[in-house]
């Protein structure tokens, strides 16, 4: 069928999801943010003249363009938004452009999120494949049972066992990863160093996140083992591993497309806790720091980015579907 | 005497009794599968468990300790004090077994409010179509997509933390996934055949969603209300790690808060494993409990998962 299309198709799809997205954003901010002048005049202000009017107050809403009516602005912000412009910090680090300060800790987040989700999906992988070719076994109820128990963990609970254990009864690896110090090393010691520190909190999403990838693993091969032509493969006398390799996987792989893209969106949520416990400088560091300095431009930035990252990510899971699935790609 | 009135009330007490005795039987049957359900049965004796515990608690430990009931504090474990004491000189075991309470109230409120709204706009969505439908779902799907816990956290921040505005954050960021649930499942009810002939009759639409939707997708929503109660206790887990508890010198600490607690107090360092450990291993075991019973139901009641 019409690949091109399709993919014509699912990029106005997603265009117009972030035009939504944006629209909801900005409103989402208007009620959360209420009058922004009090998070920089928390007590009015100090020089206010004769009249009892405040200047200050007065500039800054003229400056925000607060005095201008709702729809003047939220034609600006989308005009804005899509010209790519994000925004003003207006208290983490006051006058600096959003984007200016996002684009450091949004490659270190990326980072992260990206080795932890290929890692995870590597280990529930592997786990799902045991656990779904001998569902009932004690190997299966062993590897469903303990990571249903990691799935509930808290990961904060998490990281703070791995670092009491491997941190400060035995220690193995850093408690406190210093960005600073790159800038005095080589490259290859940079690196080394860099991979050391992504271990715990690496490990930290494995073991809260593997039943993601496990379990739908898992499920999927349990549709597929009754196949008819699982049976056929079997009766041609194909051994386990081969049934299993050539035609369980190819099979019941695809669900895991849909799960990891899901999994993405959760995993921007859970990079805040873990950047915060181990103290890495990335975008959930920076949105618990925008948060509690009440920056909402930058906030709003912040969750713009992350859903849009998210709505992508449905996206390409939904073209890669497409083109893994010989019987959507045909249709 | 009324001969007709006597055959009415003779006839409408049997009529109600044997209604009363039909709900008495399928609640039988319906637990009775619910206990053979072995998911669902750990998830159950998990709660009860945890539910005597918190709310018993008076009973277990006594009264929940005063600022004047402190001892010397960080004490490791000992005979006094099976899991030594806290920051302040409170006894952690006491602590532990009254910080149920707020998890599980947490967990219900936020449940309960996050069900009514989900229901609300699956229902309404999903029975009315049309540009209501349109609005509401992509609604939905945006609440779905931003990031929980960030947008959590906002919330409880702008609104300043106490029990009422945590249950009201964690409801506003879970109702998204039963919303979009229940719609679905209203969209097949929608097209059987007895809403059609419900409607050729003359049945209005508020009649319709009332006698014969809600009651078909009620199932459902108790199936989603169980594992939103084990998100909620999960959420307020990680606002009270981020010092967004309910706080106060005599509000009840929760588990969170006590994690929170012993991070802030450098109990971590200190090797101090019996402040921290607990009561994430108890966040741990509840939530996982209110997933199985969660995972059970929807086995029970959704056909479609039924085991092969």
């Amino acid at each position: 069928m019409n690949f091109r299309r399709y993919l014509l198709r699912k990029a106005v799809y997603v265009i117009i999801t972030i035009f939504f997205i944006a629209s909801l954003n900005f409103l989402l901010f208007q009620v959360i943010a209420g009058d922004p002048t009090y998070v920089l005049l928390p007590r009015g202000c100090g020089t206010s003249n004769v009249t009892g009017e405040c200047p200050l107050r007065a500039q800054l809403i003229h400056e925000w363009a607060l005095d201008q009516p709702l729809i003047v602005r939220f034609v600006t912000y989308l005009r804005n938004v899509f010209s790519g412009n994000l925004g003003t910090s207006i208290t983490y680090q006051t006058g600096v452009p959003v984007a200016t300060i996002i684009a450091p800790r949004l490659s270190t987040t990326l980072i992260l999120v990206g080795v932890a989700t290929a890692a995870t999906m590597w280990l529930g992988i592997i786990l799902g494949r045991i656990s779904g070719w001998r569902r009932g076994r004690p190997a299966d109820v062993i590897i469903t049972l303990s990571t249903l128990f990691g799935y509930s963990m808290p990961s904060f609970w998490v990281s703070l066992l791995l670092i009491f254990s491997l941190s400060v009864s035995v220690r193995i690896f850093p408690v406190y990863w210093d960005f600073g110090a790159y800038a005095r090393m080589d490259l290859l010691s940079a690196v080394l160093d860099y991979i050391w520190h992504l271990i715990l909190p690496v490990a930290t999403f494995i073991i809260t996140n593997v039943a993601w990838f496990s379990l739908t693993l898992r499920n999927s091969l349990t549709d597929v083992l009754p196949e008819d032509y699982m049976i056929t493969a079997r009766a041609k006398g194909l051994s386990q591993g081969q049934q299993l390799r050539w035609h369980a996987l190819p099979n019941a792989r695809l669900p895991l497309v849909t799960a990891s893209a899901l999994y993405f969106g959760w995993v921007v949520s859970g990079a805040i806790v873990i950047e915060i416990v181990f103290t890495i400088q990335g975008l959930g560091q920076l949105t618990w720091e925008a948060t509690t300095s009440f920056d909402f431009p930058l906030l709003s930035a912040i969750f713009l980015i992350a859903t849009i990252g998210v709505v992508v990510a449905n996206a390409v899971a939904d073209v890669l579907y497409m083109f893994l699935d010989p019987r959507v790609r045909e249709a | 005497m009324n001969v007709a009135e006597t055959t009415i009330v003779g006839k409408r007490y049997p009529l109600l009794r044997e209604r009363l005795s039909h709900d008495i039987e399928r609640f039988r049957k319906f637990t009775a599968v619910l206990i053979k359900n072995r998911l669902a049965f750990a998830g159950i004796v998990i709660i009860a468990l945890f539910t005597v515990m918190s709310f018993g608690a008076p009973l277990l430990v006594g009264p929940y300790p005063s600022q004047l009931q402190r001892t010397t504090d960080n004490l490791p474990p000992s005979s006094a004090h099976w899991l030594g004491t806290d920051w302040e000189g409170f006894d952690i075991l006491t602590l532990l077994v009254y910080g149920g309470q707020i998890s599980l109230i947490i967990g219900f409120s936020a449940s309960i409010v996050a069900m009514v709204l989900g229901t609300l706009v699956g229902v309404v969505g999903g029975f009315y179509g049309g540009i209501t439908d349109l609005i509401l779902a992509r609604m939905t799907d945006f609440f779905l997509v931003i990031p929980w816990l960030p947008f959590v956290l906002v919330l409880v921040i702008i609104l300043t933390p106490s029990l009422a505005t945590i249950i009201l954050a964690i409801a506003i960021v879970s109702w998204p996934s039963t919303a979009r649930v229940i719609r679905s499942q209203v969209l097949t009810v929608k097209e059987r055949q007895f809403i059609e002939r419900s409607r050729a009759i003359g049945a209005r639409p508020s009649f319709i969603v009332r006698k014969h939707i809600i009651p078909n997708v009620m199932p459902l929503v108790w199936a989603e209300a169980v594992l939103t109660v084990s998100n909620s206790v999960f959420t307020e887990a990680f606002l009270s790690f981020f010092g967004l508890g309910a706080s106060g010198p005599d509000v009840i600490r929760s588990w969170g808060v006590l994690v929170n607690e012993s991070y802030i107090h450098l109990a971590l360092v200190q090797g101090h494993w019996w402040y921290f450990g607990p009561p994430g291993l108890f966040i741990t075991v509840v939530v996982l409990g209110f997933a199985m019973l969660g995972y059970g139901l929807e086995e029970v009641m959704n056909p479609a998962l039924k085991r092969r």
